[in-house]
């Protein structure tokens, strides 16, 4: 066994981590599945004012919970309107929701990580505390809570999904330079009298970036869920802004009679988070080889 | 070890004082006027600002909070529903029940079906066992849960009719409440099962056991999963977090009288004493979990039990 | 090869691949041994030669995929292991074949008590009760020099050397016909290695163990050795007594291996390092897989497969040159 990794190690050495990393992404079909689905979703997303077959907030009282049919292939709502084009304009709210929220709860994470692995001590176990205080409040209640002070609305749904990230990357972080840390070429470069700054920059913070890319990715899928609860019982994005929970919220008082209102925007949400999670099991494999095979 | 979970037990104060701090400071800034909500749209400035004077509200924060902890720390009061006027307390434990049932019923069930199915997948590595499962544990992290629970009440309630669509009353009641809400702990468990005993499966130590003679099933289960155990129990306590999390909104869809309703109306009628009473209690459940789960790592795993002593002896050293 | 089944092993044109990423890696390429009852064989080469690889297979614990034999015979005692019953290895393992393993730090299960380690094995292989087992782990764990008291620690609490110490109980507790000690020194102190080579020295008297020592130290084969195999990418390239191989060394890796060892008598300023590195197993060259770092390589070393050739008082060597390295050997 030990031959094969020395001897593989001496032949990839010559290229990147990256271009190894996409390499075997390549041979992930299904990674790449989520991949191209993603891409799909991004580009309905951008384009859905040129693609929806209807204007989503045009309103036809004929056609009031039409069910799917060749006209409207996903039936109409409450208020007649076209259930596939409000799709089509909701993920524009899910994608930027979950996407945002992720990264800003990471890139914040990684703020608060490096300045704890920056200074250790105190401020260490003080940053630390608090956050073990964060995390005993179960995360959907705590966003619950925050998005209920801060008012309904797109910015406040971010701030309120993005906090509760957070605890996860400083954690993920300060691990990874706790282990790091005791590594010889890291005391090596403080014998060299390196910055704390440029160890932290250039040593650490690469060495990181393979797991964070991936808890980023599952991130997503996982805030698009909440996003979609919070709006669901009433928080979040509010309508009229097209936007899947609310929809399910607003198709659930009559799923008895047409349930074509809550069975598409939910078939939406999951394909959007299955496709994030396939490309986050990729990542995560590629990053780590040695969990293949 | 006694000493340290005394040690862990004291802990929870500050934690829970921090929550406290956290969740008051959140519902203070929470738009809304209580008193408004309270005497409803006839209310006249006179009245209102007499009301809000006599609940309070007119105090500055610090004061505010001060009188808060120190009804919750020391007086052990959650204090009094605006609207009801009744103890929180008694109102939250009153609803409490229906709560813990589903969340325990998930937690039972994450445990009882995500473990063996992580297992399966583990050993059947590639095969079609292992790509069902984890495909089925990939939609489960995938699916809104309140959107699963929905679909089940257009199944088995309206058409079906095997099961009540909402509301409590026995075991029936409880089914696709359950269900719904533990399909995704089910599927994370399975998930962290599989990919931590693959990477145990690999180790050293269970060469070293396969080389003793033992079967193939014995490895697993004698050293492959007591070591895989150690992430896995992590996955445990933090799914309990999810579950909690989850019934707030799992409550709503099947309109269940527990906790999590409780506090949604409350949030809706800006009855805060609600909403910060239940935070705490649903937060003091999730750290005692926590504890529960650090005690356990310690049963597993001697090199964790060592470390909890250490700690008490550099104590002891220093004192 | 008209003894046939005499040796207590014997091992017949084993090749075992690895499939790592699409890639085929030769591991081992047609070796064939053979070792009798009481004798020590050393298997010498760079980490990675395929070593391990050979002895994991006469255990059958390679891990399959991603490794697989594709061909080849292992006759053990007179039974053939590789077509062998899951069950039938199962009594064979740890009772009749056990194996001392490379890395101590990591071949403990870190959660169970490192006396019920030892018991474990004693409990499934000899039909005793729980607490007769207890006791004869203990005598192990005194055996190889650890207080018995230190039965129920945990592998966390000892050191290296005292973990290496536990594996070979492990490995001695049923007192195995053939023993397969793969780098039992490399993660110790010096002078735990002399310690522990003797003590499996004293065993292997005691109970007329065979042995293959896994080794690349010269070293260790010295001490423990009848025969010595050289390992050279999954190949055997030279075989022959510990005599013959340490003192007319022949294949011109072999050679290279004593040139690269500093000598206590001789005065030499430089060591004569191998050039060059170890092939790729996944790309090998094509003829003599020594080819690209042998000073002597012609075109002939170049092509087709090079056969052992016997060079004397059965010492092997695969190496079509050897006419003219001998002159200058």
């Amino acid at each position: 066994m030990q031959r094969n990794g020395q001897a593989v190690n001496e032949r990839l050495r010559k290229e990147s981590q990256l271009s190894q990393i996409m390499a075997r992404l390549k041979k992930n079909k299904a990674a790449l599945f989520g991949l191209c689905l993603i891409v799909a979703l991004l580009l309905v997303a951008v384009l859905s004012p040129w693609i929806s077959p209807y204007d989503y907030t045009k309103m036809d009282i004929q056609n009031m919970y039409a069910k799917p049919s060749a006209e409207h292939i996903f039936g109409c709502d409450e208020l007649g309107r076209d259930i596939f084009s409000r799709i089509l304009y909701g993920s524009r709210a899910s994608l930027s929701l979950g996407m945002i929220a992720s990264v800003a709860g990471t890139l914040v994470g990684i703020v608060i990580g490096s300045i704890v692995g920056y200074y250790g001590g105190w401020v260490e176990t003080l940053v630390m505390r608090l956050l073990d205080i964060i995390q005993a409040i179960p995360g959907m209640l705590l966003a619950i809570a925050i998005s209920a002070a801060l008012g309904p609305g797109f910015t406040n749904t971010i701030l309120a999904l993005s906090i509760g990230g957070i605890p996860m990357t400083v954690r993920l972080l300060r691990g990874s330079i706790l282990s790091i840390r005791k590594q010889e070429y890291i005391e090596a470069a403080e014998k060299i009298n390196c910055s704390k700054f440029r160890i932290i920059t250039t040593h650490i913070l690469p060495n990181s970036i393979a797991p964070l890319i991936v808890s980023v990715t599952m991130g997503i899928g996982n805030t698009i869920l909440s996003a979609a609860a919070l709006s669901y019982i009433g928080l979040g994005v509010q309508p009229p802004t097209p936007e899947w929970g609310a929809m399910l919220s607003a198709g659930k008082s009559v799923i008895t009679k047409y349930p074509h209102l809550c069975i598409f925007p939910g078939l939406a949400i999951m394909v959007v988070v299955l496709s994030f999670n396939m490309l986050g099991d990729g990542l995560r494999d590629a990053m780590d080889p040695k969990l293949k095979n | 070890m006694s000493r340290f979970i005394i040690k862990r037990l004291l802990w929870t104060i500050p934690v829970m004082l921090g929550i406290a701090i956290l969740i008051f400071s959140i519902m203070y800034v929470c738009p809304g006027d209580p008193a408004a909500s309270l005497l409803g749209n006839g209310a006249t400035q006179v009245e209102l600002q007499a009301k809000r004077e006599e609940m309070g509200l007119n105090d500055p924060y610090l004061i505010r909070l001060g009188r808060y902890l120190k009804q919750v720390f020391i007086d052990f009061d959650l204090g009094d529903s605006y609207m009801y006027g009744t103890p929180v307390i008694d109102g939250l434990l009153a609803r409490m029940k229906y709560t813990l049932i589903i969340a325990f019923t998930c937690m039972g069930l994450q445990i009882l079906v995500g473990t063996p199915l992580g297992i399966i997948a583990a050993t059947h590595r590639n095969g079609l066992a292992d790509r069902f499962c984890m495909f089925i544990a990939l939609l489960g992290v995938s699916i809104p849960a309140f959107w699963l629970a929905l679909m089940m009440v257009v199944a088995f309630a309206v058409n079906l009719n095997w099961l009540p669509a909402y509301g409590v009353g026995g075991i029936e009641f409880y089914i696709m409440p359950c269900l719904a809400n533990c399909f995704a702990g089910i599927a994370t468990q399975a998930r962290q099962t599989r990919s931590s005993m693959l990477e145990v499966i690999r180790s050293d130590y269970v060469v070293t056991a396969q080389a003793k003679g033992l079967s193939k099933n014995e490895v697993l289960l004698k050293h492959a999963l007591p070591n895989a155990l150690i992430p896995i129990i992590t996955i445990v306590g933090n799914g309990m977090g999810m579950m909690l999390g989850g019934t707030v909104v799992i409550e709503n869809v099947f309109s269940i009288p527990g906790v999590g309703n409780y506090m949604m109306s409350a949030i809706g009628s800006r009855d805060y004493p609600i909403v910060m009473g239940g935070v705490l209690i649903l937060g003091l459940l999730f750290s005692l979990i926590m504890l529960l789960v650090d005690i356990v790592y310690a049963f597993i795993d001697p090199r964790i039990k060592a470390q909890y002593e250490g700690q008490q002896r550099r104590k002891k050293h220093a004192a | 090869m008209s003894k046939e089944n005499k040796a207590f092993l014997s091992i017949k044109n084993l090749t075992i691949e690895y499939t790592s990423d699409g890639d085929v890696i030769h591991a081992v390429n047609d070796v064939s041994l053979e070792l009798e009852k009481g004798k020590t064989l050393g298997l010498v080469g760079e980490t990675g030669a395929g070593k391990t690889t050979i002895a994991k297979s006469i255990l059958k614990i390679l891990p399959e995929p991603p490794a697989r034999i594709t061909s080849g015979e292992i006759w053990f005692d007179g039974k053939e292991l590789l077509n062998a019953h899951h069950d039938e290895m199962r009594h064979i393992r740890g009772k009749r074949i056990a194996m001392i393993f490379q890395d101590p730090m990591t071949a403990l299960n870190p959660i169970m008590r490192v006396g019920k380690q030892i018991a474990e094995v004693i409990e499934l292989h000899e039909n005793v009760s729980r607490a007769k087992a207890e006791e004869n782990a203990k005598k192990m764990l005194e055996m190889v020099g650890i207080p018995a008291a230190r039965y129920r620690e945990y592998p966390h609490q000892f050191s290296g050397g005292m973990k290496q110490r536990v594996v070979i109980a492990i490995a001695l507790a049923c007192s195995p016909d053939l023993l397969l000690a793969d780098e039992p020194t490399t993660a110790l102190d010096v002078t735990i290695q002399a310690q522990v080579l003797d003590m499996i020295n004293d065993l292997k008297a005691k109970y007329n163990t065979s042995m293959i020592m896994i080794t690349h130290d010269l070293g260790v084969v010295a001490e423990v050795c009848d025969n010595v195999a050289v390992v050279y990418a999954g190949e055997i390239v030279e075989y022959g007594t510990r005599e013959q191989i340490f003192h007319s060394p022949s294949f011109p890796y072999t050679k290279g291996l004593f040139g690269s060892l500093p000598g206590l008598k001789s005065d030499v300023k430089r060591l004569s390092p191998i050039e060059g590195l170890p092939p790729d197993p996944s790309n090998l060259p094509k003829g003599c897989a020594f080819n690209p770092r042998c000073p002597h390589a012609t075109d002939a070393c170049r092509q087709g497969r090079i056969g052992l050739i016997d060079i004397g008082a059965g010492h092997l060597c695969r190496c079509c040159q050897i006419d003219s390295t001998q002159k200058e050997g």
